[in-house]
């Protein structure tokens, strides 16, 4: 058991160290300006972030992404329940969300500065535009692949109303769901950092735009470290969710694969 | 008391016009255990899914205690051959027994009385808290037909439930079947195509024809009520009532060429 512990710690912690080094020494004796020594963004590093920019700009972003992405989960399995379950919404609306989800959401943008201005609901509008998507799409299928059984067991024993939208239609598309709440999580960083180009007094995005200007070179680069490791951090806490919404999903397969 | 007068099912669609069910009248007792054997393919479970409600007859009617049946009606239950998919995998043992029960609003205190008491007549009283995949193909029909026992249904529909278990599992559901009926007292339909299942298991075994299916025949089975693998199935009635059986699923199958 500690033996697996370690050998899957190691194959997971080897290639980033291994990246890390060469950088390190790849970099160390670098004069050149726009590439700094990975010792010296690590410096900038641990001043830039923190300190109050921690409460100022990161806490921020991440707030904003949240909102959008919980906002986004909500109206993206809500509406993907309505139109799994009824073919004649599926006929009506497809064609228009195919359009809608072929619209890169950082051309709204321009468009959505005009209606919501430059502050939180923009930004929050602009992740929510691009979440939703993979969502709404990935829930569709899940609840159209509802297995024939299983509705007939819930027909037969009078099993209605929320019962049977939670233990059947939810529970159903769950492992569909979630792969579209693990995309519309890596879209909604990307989102979270655009929005914040554009017009923004405060953010990750508007932060390394202000050090990129100012020709903080190191600072631009921890922040850009600091992107990846946040998007790191949130795919590990995705997974320990996930685990625990399909950890029947994960022991079905495993069972199948056996057999 | 279950009725079914002349029904009719025809599948409309796509150009093609199959007619499963031509017609169809029989009346079954409270309690009685009514086994319907008919070659493959020749309508047994449209005829099924008639009864259930599940899908609306072309013509004829269905009616259960005095009520028509037009949607899946109260005090009917149904296992499905498919015991893998008509269980819920995100749902323990116990949890998948128990909901049907929390669907009609049974209090908390009567809903676990009831689950405890319908697995440990199947014999999975120590499988509450496994999930239905962890278990054996045999385990998974036990814990379906627990539901069903939970319940509490007046008529209870069985679609070929061993078909797809091995033959010394089968024998043992067999048993357990018959025991479940003789101490829960409902009506069971026991829809099969293995004649000898269905000789050992019911008190009166309705034959079929192929499709459009028509009854073509409809005898009692005067075995012993105390029925057991070993002396039953070698017993001369058995092997008489057996040939009678067999004889007409051949004859139903000779008129279809």
């Amino acid at each position: 058991m500690i033996v697996r512990i370690a050998y899957r710690t190691t194959m997971i912690l080897a290639l980033p160290a291994l990246l890390f080094a060469t950088w390190w020494i790849a970099s160390d004796g670098s004069t050149a300006f726009y590439i700094p020594p990975l010792r010296v963004i690590l410096e900038a590093f641990g001043d830039t972030w923190f300190g109050p920019r921690l409460v100022d700009d990161v806490l921020p972003s991440l707030a904003r992404l949240g909102f959008g992405y919980l906002i986004a989960l909500l109206i993206g399995v809500a509406l993907g329940v309505a139109i799994g379950l009824r073919q004649s919404l599926r006929a009506l609306l497809e064609p228009t969300l195919e359009f809608l989800r072929a619209i890169p959401p950082p051309v709204l943008v321009p468009i959505l500065m005009l209606f919501a201005g430059i502050g939180d609901e923009m930004k929050i509008l602009v992740i929510v535009s691009g979440c939703v998507w993979p969502v709404l799409l990935n829930t569709v299928e899940g609840v159209r692949a509802i297995d024939g059984v299983l509705l007939d067991t819930c027909r037969s024993y009078r099993i209605g109303g929320w019962l049977r939208m939670w233990h059947l239609v939810l529970r159903s598309a769950s492992p569909q769901i979630v792969t579209g709440a693990r995309q519309a999580l890596s879209v909604g960083i990307i989102l979270m950092v655009i929005s914040e180009m554009f017009a923004a007094s405060s953010g990750l995005g508007f932060t390394i735009v202000q050090f990129q200007r100012g020709f903080q070179i190191p600072e631009m680069w921890s922040g850009v470290l600091l992107l990846g490791l946040l998007g790191v951090l949130l795919s590990l806490i995705f997974r320990l969710v996930e685990h625990q919404v399909l950890a029947w999903y994960h022991g079905l397969r495993a069972v199948e694969k056996e057999r | 008391m279950l009725t079914v007068t002349e029904l009719n099912k025809v599948y409309d669609g796509h150009g093609r016009r199959v007619e499963a069910v031509g017609e169809l009248t029989f009346t079954v007792e409270p309690g009685q255990f009514v086994c319907i054997v008919g070659p493959s393919g020749c309508g047994k479970t449209t005829l099924l899914r008639c009864i259930a409600g599940l899908l609306p007859p072309t013509a004829g009617e269905v009616w259960l205690a005095g009520q028509r049946v037009s949607g899946p009606p109260k005090g009917l239950a149904v296992v499905f051959q498919e015991y893998g998919r008509s269980l819920f995998p995100w749902l323990r043992v116990a949890a998948n027994v128990e909901l049907p029960l929390r669907a009609a609003g049974l209090s908390r205190a009567a809903r676990r009385r009831q689950v405890a008491e319908a697995l440990d007549a199947v014999g999975l009283a120590d499988a509450h808290g496994a999930y239905p995949w962890q278990l054996s193909g045999g385990m998974q029909q036990r814990v379906a037909i627990a539901r069903a026992i939970a319940y509490q249904p007046q008529v209870l529909l069985m679609d070929e439930p061993f078909a797809a278990v091995d033959a010394q599992t089968r024998a043992d559901l067999e048993d357990l079947i018959r025991s479940v009926w003789q101490r829960f007292e409902m009506t069971m339909l026991f829809v099969t195509h293995d004649i000898d299942e269905a000789v050992y298991l019911g008190q009166r075994v309705i034959t079929l024809s192929a499709a459009p299916t028509h009854i073509a025949d409809d005898i009692e089975i005067d075995l012993p009520a105390e029925r057991d693998q070993l002396t039953t199935r070698g017993a001369p009635r058995f092997t008489e009532l057996r040939g009678q059986v067999y004889a007409q699923i051949q004859k139903a199958k000779l008129e279809r060429q």
